[in-house]
């Protein structure tokens, strides 16, 4: 059996080898104007996708000419080693040629420069039956969004739900299929927050609604449907939502925004005690983290591999870590854009082992430097990743630190104007009631019993009752008087 | 006549301070010792323009809240989930 595995894999090399061999051949012979994108397609037929890139660059970059065949060749390398192969490539270039796929590199580069009226005109190119529209549709509907072209950003948006549902059915492949799932479910969530964006909360909340809970979204937007329930003025319907990253299940999810939301909502109750309360927790259990996380950084933040190793490691050997830190890692591995880059980086890295088999010649040291190149910009780019997100969340811990702080001082001046207009609130703490929970009608109410139950997660809500009304303080300066004065009597 | 009018005003002036410093020797001040107003009975003739009673009102304090965080949009996501699609 392992002979035959061994005679069927070399049988199935040799034709793979071959074209290797022809790819060679016409490197060094060939003096056509075709040349690169002939040695491009002979490598891509022999499954060497990051060597056939290099080929094809260079064939851009030459500019001689361009072909519905190289288009289609272009196209599968995006999709075979990823954008970032071609990302590089100047604007001259990459707007030079009538290519769907360059237009789509180009869109994408120009919205990471934040020049979105370039990257509309550019994703505007990507016909709408191209393999890449849904994600052209989405980045489209998000620059359209960022100029505040809200009506084309919803039509995009809409036409991307479409379409990445429609390739969703259609694909056989399980990973495919969800990715397209992904795809179609961010399109929901950018309506929604279009529709936030709007002012239109209560439509907000309903788009976020289609996105179900199986989702890996559906953590991520809880955060927002909770900032479209307290712009409802529903501040119990926000810590109830917020209550939801409490649940074991949560666990890897962090967000130090969410605290300062349910400190916010507390605070709109009037419910200052508590506000405070969470403020003191906030500094007490995110002091740690941000320390935690600053120790490693300082001491790796000029590798250029420590993330990316520490990110592929074992789970075993994470467990060394702090808990933290371990969940902070699980959330970049589940971005698609990491995963993505990551297989990337992994084939490319495989393809050089490849490479460096073949027979030493011109061709091959060439073929050898530029994988060698594109593998350790790769390493980088994935190192600098992983750190930018830890960078990311140290800031937003000390951002939100800031603004913890600042209700902080609200409340302190709130309490002083109390105190010296000789008044207090009609409570110092108000109890939840059923009675103080506002729910539409597919909206079902059930105590909890401090148990999280799955199907129940993020459909939670406090029933506290507003402490905002100011009464005179009357009634204790009495008692407190009178107390004294009996105090004075005994004595 | 001019010089006329010059001995005249000259014999006048030296009248006049003879006088003067006759006068300062004899000058006794007395200040009264005591004295009592009976404040009930005084009456001021006038009308009152002004309020008849001294207050001084509260003035509403100005309070200045200050800006707290507050969610408008979600463009920052919207950049971050781009550059974390592909």
């Amino acid at each position: 059996m392992k002979n035959l595995t061994i005679i069927l894999l070399f049988t199935l090399s040799l034709p793979s080898f071959a074209l290797v061999k022809k790819a060679e051949r016409y490197y060094l012979k060939s003096k056509s104007r075709n040349k690169n994108a002939y040695i491009a397609q002979e490598l891509y037929k022999s499954r060497y996708y990051f060597s056939a890139v290099v080929f094809a660059k260079e064939h851009l970059i030459e500019g001689k000419t361009f072909s519905k065949e190289f288009e289609n060749l272009l196209e599968e390398l995006v999709l075979k080693t990823g954008t970032m192969s071609f990302y590089g490539l100047n604007e001259k270039v990459l707007s030079r040629y009538p290519s769907p796929s360059l237009h789509f590199i180009r869109g994408l580069r120009l919205f990471n420069y934040k020049k979105y009226k370039g990257a509309i005109s550019a994703l505007k190119k990507v016909p709408r039956d191209h393999r890449f529209s849904p994600e052209a549709l989405f980045m489209l509907g998000s620059a359209q969004n960022l100029v505040q072209d809200f009506a084309s950003a919803r039509t995009s948006y809409e036409q991307c739900t479409k379409k990445a549902e429609s390739l969703e059915n259609q694909s056989k492949n399980e990973k495919l299929k969800r990715y397209f799932a992904i795809v179609r479910e961010s399109c929901i969530i950018h309506q929604a927050r279009l529709l936030f964006k709007e002012r239109k909360y209560a439509a907000s909340l309903k788009a976020y609604d289609n996105i179900p809970k199986t989702s890996y979204r559906w953590p991520y937007i809880l955060l927002e449907k909770a900032w479209a329930a307290y712009h409802l003025g529903n501040y119990n319907r926000t810590l109830g939502i917020l209550v939801t990253y409490r649940s074991p299940l949560m666990t890897s999810y962090f967000f130090p925004e969410a605290e300062v939301l349910s400190s916010l909502a507390y605070f709109k109750l009037c419910l200052w005690d508590d506000s405070l309360q969470l403020i003191d927790q906030y500094y007490n259990v995110y002091r740690p983290h941000s320390d935690a996380l600053k120790s490693i950084l300082a001491a790796n933040k000029s590798s250029h591999t420590y993330f990316l190793k520490m990110l592929t490691r074992p789970i075993k050997e994470m467990e060394s870590l702090n808990p933290f830190v371990r969940n902070l890692m699980t959330q970049v591995r589940k971005r698609v854009k990491f995963s993505l880059d990551l297989v990337n980086y992994k084939k490319a890295k495989n393809e050089l082992k490849y490479v460096n088999k073949l027979k030493p010649s011109a061709f091959t040291r060439k073929l050898k430097k530029a994988i060698e190149g594109g593998v350790s910009w790769r390493t980088k780019h994935l190192n600098h990743y992983i750190k930018r997100q830890m960078f990311s969340f140290i800031n937003d811990m000390h951002r939100f630190s800031y603004e913890m702080f600042n209700i902080k001082l609200e409340v302190m001046s709130l309490q002083r104007d109390l105190v010296y207009n000789n008044r207090e609130l009609i409570s110092t703490r108000s109890r939840g009631s059923h009675k103080n929970v506002s729910r539409t009608s597919n909206e079902h109410f059930f105590v909890f019993t401090g148990e999280f139950w799955g199907d129940e997660l993020g459909e939670y809500s406090f029933g506290l009752k507003s402490n905002c009304k100011r009464v005179k303080k009357i009634k204790e300066i009495n008692t407190k008087a009178l107390k004294e004065s009996g105090e004075e009597n005994k004595s | 006549m001019k010089n006329l009018i010059l001995t005249l005003t000259l014999i006048l002036s030296f009248s006049s301070l003879a006088q003067g410093t006759k006068r300062k020797k004899n000058v006794v001040i007395k200040y009264k010792q005591y004295e009592s107003f009976d404040l009930g009975n005084l009456e001021i003739k006038g009308k009152i323009i002004a309020p008849g009673d001294l207050s001084v009102k509260e003035r509403q304090r100005k309070r200045f809240s200050r800006p707290l965080f507050e969610r408008d949009d979600f463009d920052p996501e919207v950049r971050r989930d781009i550059q974390n699609l592909r």
